[in-house]
């Protein structure tokens, strides 16, 4: 090997400290980044490929009762690809030797042979359920185990339970891909369904259309027709329509935006690392000031030093490739996994995503290059005598025209800092006023790692305000969720009969009838817009205390006026209160106006609040109810599971037909599980910069004591004793550390609203209102001080080490 | 030390000094190093400049080997069928013209201590391009075992004396064949035994041809050069009788 090259590849391992730290830090952004470009390049394809590859409905449509002749009348309607009738209710079950009822969306398939839309993958067992038997989609065990082959116990809403039999599990990536906290499904046979006290008719309609089966506006009016044909054509009501794109997966966006978020942080991640490979770069060319005025003394050109410093970052890109990429790709596909397995769809196959591989590369490489740039053509520009006479402490130092050294900003601080104690008779110990001079010696130096570990704890804060904000919206949401039970009926019941009975079971204080409407929300033109539910609590309910964030609520002697979710905004978005929409309810077309905006998680379709005393009139259910709202003498999650169980027996026992009595809170649990898993793939980026901050200070610190060897040495012959010089490193170490938290508590405000504005669009299509913590700004306070006292003892170990005379030899 | 007797060209100087003035500019003020030197050195000719420590020594060396700038004045080197006013060149043109034209040995080696012998040797070879890599490694032998430490051609700088790193500093500063080499002060950090080795290598290199321009403030050396020259203060003394005699008088 040429000996400059040789020379190169000696520097690279001279300081195996300084080159793993080097090589980590850029592995660490290296990875991140291939971890989520891999996965959003494996899900953005095969979540919707693997979604496509089932035959999505595209149009989904929940009627009243209908049977297979009419059904056969909808295949002939104008672009329909295929038509399918289904029956979907709810029912709980649970296995033979267990006590807990999970609830489940059971769903009757008429051929499973000749399933045409929203196919069923077979993963286990029969593919076809016979008689009496079910299907599982494979979600259902995450809630209750079973096997291919155990019995399952069905609960029927007289109170009576059927076994039947488990015949094999399938996936089913389509069927309500769009809301992945729906109750898990177990498909049956149409003939099955008497035995399940259910009628053999169809409620819902999954279609496909002949054309453009990826254009949202033809689906949406081919629906409309369809809904249609069966109001005036069949006399079959359509309460609610749902279309659907064949080749795009419904929760691509939100995947898309949480991912996209991710990759944002990765993204600061390469930043900060680059940010200690130019500080290391700056030291490391510093310590070869005489290398390089030796070999420009003997011939070496400014291009000949470039090439040669250039070749050792590329090498040190290289290694933390080598260590990244194998990792990045595992890692991409283990995520890919993940996520699918939390939606319910398959991936096509372990890969390598070239684009992310090529991501990774260019990171690996033109990262370091980039931010080793100017130290390098600094250090490839110095004139041979300043390098051989290496006179180095200009860094800090700004000359004046004349020539003469400036006092730096740090250093006038520093004065006026110092006079300040002084004045007040505070007399810093020497050894700490060392310490403190020192932290400021290397302007740049300090600036850059100040940044990484600034921004590292600004991101660390940040998402622990996020992580509060989220949850204080789930709380807000749970305004709404007072009421300790929810009592929902087959049929209608009297109000005052359903009270008198829940009253009877002690620790009944209030129950309320709620009146329910499932309404079409329609554009101008008369297509649909949004789906909408009203729920109807008498005027005044304690059972949920509203907060509107514009107009008011609704109130007593209000008719056809809603106070609505401010996702209506998505379709109108200049709705303003008071003013008007058009829906459809029962078949018949209305006009609402809308009194006030609430904030509320929507699910298949919006929510809006009206008042029991019109709704249930509008209902034709005018004193009646089949859903109940309890209030209990206490709130706890296990007392409202009790009483559920307590209630659903009363009435079960009465000879109510139950369909079923669940804790109040029960609806969320799943929304905040899976904003639990947000917050947790939130946290580990933010460790991940934390880590990368800790690295810049490690580093800085190593680099800090061995510039230092000198004047430790001459310290140490002065009489200081090790632990004395110990603590003044460490000391250093944790003054940086001290003021990243100071600047990282500014910077953090700006981060946690940017951070909660981009989640909560993601997540919950609205901006939510930002809620500070004071959990993020300690964990990291001490967080910060354990990791720049760590980051600190190892050099500080170093420096106690040296004896004087290696120390005097030092060069 | 016979004088090359001189070519019929009226100014054959291989390296010619005009009024070269240094200032250095200082927090503490300005301080003029050099005072306006004239020196000519001929081909052949074993120059000492001596005087004492802050003479301006280094300063002057500085001004012929263009590693430092000067104020005023001007450097000419007629080397390797070329001319040039060193202080005219870019910082790159310099750097390659002294590599190939003129070797520099300093009080303190300046090895990299990372190479081997050989390969600091050879890196100078390497920078400049002159010879194929192969080619390299057999001169940089052939150096080494002109200074007499080719068994340790693959040991660390560090792992030698310092009399023996000086032998390869000079054995570097001909890795390109340069008829000039530049010394400041080359032995004083050795004892005098090895400081008199060192000094023989030099001579030998004279009668191979080299021209040397030697610093040195230990005036005891002064019989040895082909010629001397007294610095003090950052003037020559005494200016008027060796500026005009291009011919150096032996002294011994
Ligand atoms: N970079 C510099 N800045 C200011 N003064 C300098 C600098 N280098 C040398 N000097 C001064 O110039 C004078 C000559 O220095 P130098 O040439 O090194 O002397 P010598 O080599 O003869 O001992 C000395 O007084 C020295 O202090
Ligand atoms: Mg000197």
């Amino acid at each position: 090997m040429r000996p400059r090259w040789r020379k190169v590849f000696l520097d690279l391992f001279e300081n195996k400290t300084r080159m793993l730290l080097v090589v980590f830090s850029i592995a660490v952004g290296v990875f991140s980044i291939g971890v989520i470009a891999g996965a959003y390049v494996i899900i953005e394809n095969d979540m919707s490929a693997s979604y496509a590859a089932n035959q999505p409905a595209n149009i989904e449509l929940r009627t009243a009762d209908f049977d297979r002749d009419f059904l056969a009348t909808l295949e002939n309607a104008p672009d329909i690809a295929e038509v399918e009738g289904r029956r979907v209710f709810n029912i709980r079950a649970r296995p033979l030797q267990s006590q807990v009822w999970t609830t489940l969306n059971l769903v009757a398939v008429d051929d499973f042979e000749n399933n045409t839309v929203n196919l069923l993958t077979s993963l286990q067992g029969a593919s076809e359920p016979a008689k009496r038997e079910a299907l599982l989609e494979r979600k259902v065990l995450d809630e209750l185990s079973a096997a291919v082959g155990d019995d399952l116990v069905f609960q029927l809403s007289d109170g009576s339970t059927q076994v039947l039999r488990v015949a094999g599990i399938v996936q089913d990536p389509t069927t309500g891909a769009d809301d992945f906290l729906a109750p898990p499904i177990v498909y049956v046979t149409m003939d099955t369904l008497p035995y399940l006290s259910q009628p053999e008719a169809f409620n819902r309609i999954y279609a496909t259309v002949e054309t453009g089966e990826n254009d949202d506006a033809h689906i949406r009016l081919t629906a409309a027709d369809l809904a249609d044909r069966m109001e005036r054509g069949g006399g079959v009501d359509v309460y609610r329509t749902r279309i659907a794109l064949k080749n795009e997966h419904p929760l691509a966006p939100t995947v898309n935006a949480v991912l996209g978020i991710l990759m944002a942080l990765g993204i600061l991640i390469v930043f900060l690392s680059s940010s200690l490979i130019a500080n290391t770069l700056a030291a490391l060319l510093n310590q070869h000031l005489r290398h390089i005025g030796v070999m420009k003394l003997v011939g070496g050109r400014d291009n000949q030093i470039f090439a040669m410093y250039l070749a050792l970052i590329l090498a040190f890109g290289v290694l933390a490739l080598l260590l990244a990429v194998p990792f990045g790709g595992i890692g991409a596909y283990q995520l890919s996994l993940y996520i699918a397995d939390q939606l319910g769809f398959t991936l096509l196959g372990y890969r390598i995503v070239p684009f992310s591989f090529v991501i990774q590369m260019a990171v690996g490489i033109f990262v370091p290059l980039f931010a080793g740039f100017v130290p390098v053509i600094n250090g490839s520009r110095i004139t041979v005598l300043d390098a051989l006479s290496g006179d180095l402490a200009h860094e800090t130092a700004t000359r004046d025209a004349a020539g003469r050294r400036r006092e730096s900003v740090f250093e006038r601080l520093e004065n006026w800092f110092d006079e300040l104690l002084l004045r007040r008779g505070i007399h810093l110990p020497r050894p700490l006023l060392i310490s403190l001079r020192n932290t400021f010696r290397r302007q740049n130096r300090l600036l850059l790692t100040l940044f990484t570990l600034t921004m590292g704890g600004a991101i660390f804060i940040a998402v622990f305000n996020v992580r509060t904000t989220l949850f204080d919206y789930m709380d807000n949401v749970g305004r709404y969720f007072v009421a300790d039970v929810t009592l929902d009926f087959d049929k209608p019941y009297r109000l005052s009969e359903v009270e008198r009975l829940a009253r009877q079971e002690p620790g009944v204080v209030d129950v309320e009838g709620w009146a329910f409407a499932a309404v079409e929300v329609l554009y101008p033109d008369g297509t649909l817009a949004e789906n909408l539910t009203v729920l109807a609590p008498p005027a005044g309910s304690e059972m949920i205390s509203p907060d509107p964030v514009a107009g008011r609520w609704v109130q007593a002697g209000d008719t056809r006026s809603i106070a609505i979710t401010e996702g209506i905004l998505r379709s109108f978005p200049n709705l303003k209160p008071g003013d008007y929409l058009d829906v459809k309810i029962a078949g018949n077309e209305e006009r609402w106006q809308v009194v006030g905006f609430f904030k509320f998680i929507d699910r298949e379709g919006l929510i809006a609040y009206g008042t029991y005393e019109y709704f249930s009139r509008e209902t034709n259910l005018a004193n009646r109810s089949v859903s109940f709202r309890v209030l209990t003498d206490q709130h706890a999650e296990p007392y409202q599971r009790a009483m559920s169980e307590k209630l659903d027996k009363r009435f079960r026992d009465a000879g109510f037909q139950v369909s079923q009595a669940r804790p109040g809170l029960s609806a969320l649990d799943n929304a905040t599980e899976s904003l639990d898993i947000l917050v947790i793939f939130l946290l580990i980026m933010a460790m991940l910069t934390a880590v990368v901050g800790a690295m810049g200070l490690t580093g800085t610190m190593g680099m800090n004591v061995l510039e230092r060897t000198r004047e430790i040495g001459i310290m140490r012959a002065i009489g200081a004793v090790d632990a004395e010089i110990m603590r003044m490193v460490i000391v250093e170490g944790m003054v940086i550390g001290g003021i990243s938290w100071l600047l990282g508590l500014l910077l953090s405000v700006p981060f946690t609203y940017l951070l909660s504005y981009i989640v909560s669009l993601a997540v919950f299509e609205t901006p939510i209102t930002v809620v500070f913590t004071p959990l993020g700004y300690l964990i990291w306070l001490a967080l910060v001080i354990v990791l720049s006292a760590l980051a600190s003892i190892i050099p500080a170990r170093n420096a106690a080490r040296l004896t004087i005379r290696e120390v005097l030899a030092y060069e | 030390m016979a004088l090359q007797p001189i070519s019929p060209n009226p100014n054959p100087a291989l390296i010619e000094l005009k009024d070269v003035v240094k200032t250095y500019s200082s927090e503490a003020g300005d301080f003029t190093a050099l005072k306006g030197i004239h020196l000519q050195v001929q081909p052949g000719e074993f120059l000492g400049i001596v005087g004492k420590s802050g003479a301006g020594k280094s300063t002057l060396l500085n001004m012929i080997t263009g590693v430092d700038r000067l104020t005023s004045g001007e450097v000419r080197i007629r080397a390797s069928g070329q001319e040039v006013s060193v202080h005219s060149l870019s910082e790159n043109d310099l750097a390659l013209w002294r590599g190939r034209s003129m070797g520099v040995v300093y009080q303190s080696f300046q090895l990299l201590p990372m190479l081997t012998l050989l390969e600091n040797i050879i890196l100078p070879m390497d920078l400049c391009g002159l010879y194929h890599p192969r080619e390299s490694r057999r001169r940089a032998l052939q150096l080494l075992e002109m200074v007499e430490i080719a068994e340790h051609a693959h040991k660390l700088p560090a792992y030698i004396s310092g009399g023996q790193q000086q032998r390869v500093a000079i054995a570097r500063a001909l890795a390109n064949d340069p008829p000039i080499l530049v010394a400041d002060e080359p032995t004083g950090s050795l004892d005098s035994v090895t400081a008199d080795h060192i000094f023989d290598v030099f001579e030998s290199l004279v009668q191979k041809g080299k021209t040397i321009v030697m610093v040195t403030h230990d005036m005891g050396l002064m019989p040895r050069f082909s010629r001397h020259l007294l610095l003090t203060d950052g003037e020559i003394s005494p200016p008027p009788a060796s500026l005009s005699s291009a011919s150096p008088r032996p002294k011994k």
